[in-house]
């Protein structure tokens, strides 16, 4: 009987510590040194690194971020502006969670990459970016990611025009405490 | 998956024949000052595993309205919890205390942001609690008074709330007092 109490204690008390409800701890990443945790993206892109540093993400304006994640009716948003471009990413869910999300070229043509001015599309049917939560914890998720993407060679206002299809390998995709915009 | 969990426990519930319990509770803790009363309801069952103790399967729902932003805003959490009830005097009846330890099928906190946009924030989550109570009959009918303390944590917070309730409890296999 004294073992159970004695859990039942320690795990009430345990909750007591923790200093923030739980939508205060989703909506301002901040207690335990949250908000000045730093955010990482990195990946190779055809064999070329690209990465992203933001420290104090969580203190990031969240209209205005630089690698960051916002929320809106049934999707949220991930961003990240580098000196080589932008990285994108939709998440289309009510709530994040610890699982995998695709997005493949079966959905239809969809921008994700801008990479020393060139733009990447899931364009063809085996074109692919999927990121996987690892862990979502203080406001701020963290994963992997890789894909297969194809390059936009020009705009147009009928038809754009692709390079070669599938041509563009996103590998090594990792992300971390990057913070999530409510 | 939510559906089919809620499936499984109403009929489980059905099966071994729980009842209802009413009752009001309070959150407490940081961030808590502009929710008002909240309304708790759940259905619960019991085996019995030794003199005068149980294993407690619950299933509830509890609502916390805010005081602001209209009566749409609030937070509503569906645990479902284990617990091991123990009456003090072994006898199945009068007072008892109920570690209790599940998981939060479904969370939500809608509110507004700092810009005035709804959000509606989800959530799951472990749960803890620790209850009181007093097992009493009235014209034969037995009846729970209860006291406890639970906790939800999830994504690094925790909301915790006090809740007072009385219910009528059936056990799924009848001890001699009914109990």
């Amino acid at each position: 009987m004294k073992f159970y109490f004695v859990a039942a204690a320690i795990c009430l008390l345990f909750s007591s510590c923790l200093k923030q409800s739980i939508a205060d701890a989703m909506l301002h990443p901040k207690g335990s040194g949250a908000a000045g945790a730093t955010a990482t993206l990195s990946y190779e892109l055809n064999g070329n690194p690209v990465k992203l540093t933001v420290a104090n993400a969580g203190n990031q304006d969240p209209n205005a971020y630089t690698l960051g994640c916002t929320k809106s009716p049934g999707l949220y948003s991930f961003s990240g502006l580098g000196s080589t471009g932008e990285t994108n990413f939709l998440f289309y869910t009510d709530s994040l969670a610890t699982i995998k999300y695709s997005y493949t070229g079966n959905y239809g043509d969809m921008f994700f990459i801008s990479y020393n001015g060139q733009d990447e599309f899931v364009h063809v049917a085996s074109d692919f970016l999927s990121f996987t939560i690892t862990s979502y914890n203080n406001g701020r998720i963290s994963g992997t990611f890789s894909g297969q993407l194809t390059p936009l060679i020009s705009a147009n206002t009928i038809n754009n025009t692709y390079g070669a299809p599938g041509s563009i390998l996103i590998t090594n995709g990792v992300f971390e405490n990057v913070p999530v915009f409510y | 998956m939510n559906k089919g969990i809620f499936a499984a426990l109403i009929l489980f519930f059905a099966v071994t024949e729980s009842n209802a319990q009413l009752g009001a509770m309070k959150l407490v803790g940081n961030d808590t000052r502009d929710y008002k009363l909240g309304l708790g309801a759940f259905i619960k069952t019991g085996f019995p595993v030794g003199e005068g103790s149980d294993i407690t399967v619950e299933g509830g729902v509890n609502i916390f309205f805010l005081d602001s932003y209209g009566s749409a805003d609030g937070t509503i959490m569906c645990p479902l919890k284990i617990g091991y009830r123990y009456t003090l005097n072994k006898t199945g009846q009068g007072f008892y205390v109920e570690p209790q330890a599940g998981y939060n099928l479904y969370g939500v906190t809608s509110l507004h942001d700092e810009s005035g946009n709804a959000v509606d924030l989800k959530y799951h989550g472990v749960v803890f609690a620790a209850g009181t109570g007093y097992l009493f009959t009235i014209g034969g009918q037995p009846f729970d008074l209860n006291l406890r303390y639970e906790t939800v944590i999830a994504h690094g917070g925790s909301n915790n709330f006090i809740a007072l309730g009385l219910s009528r409890f059936i056990s799924f296999k009848k001890r001699d007092n009914n109990y």
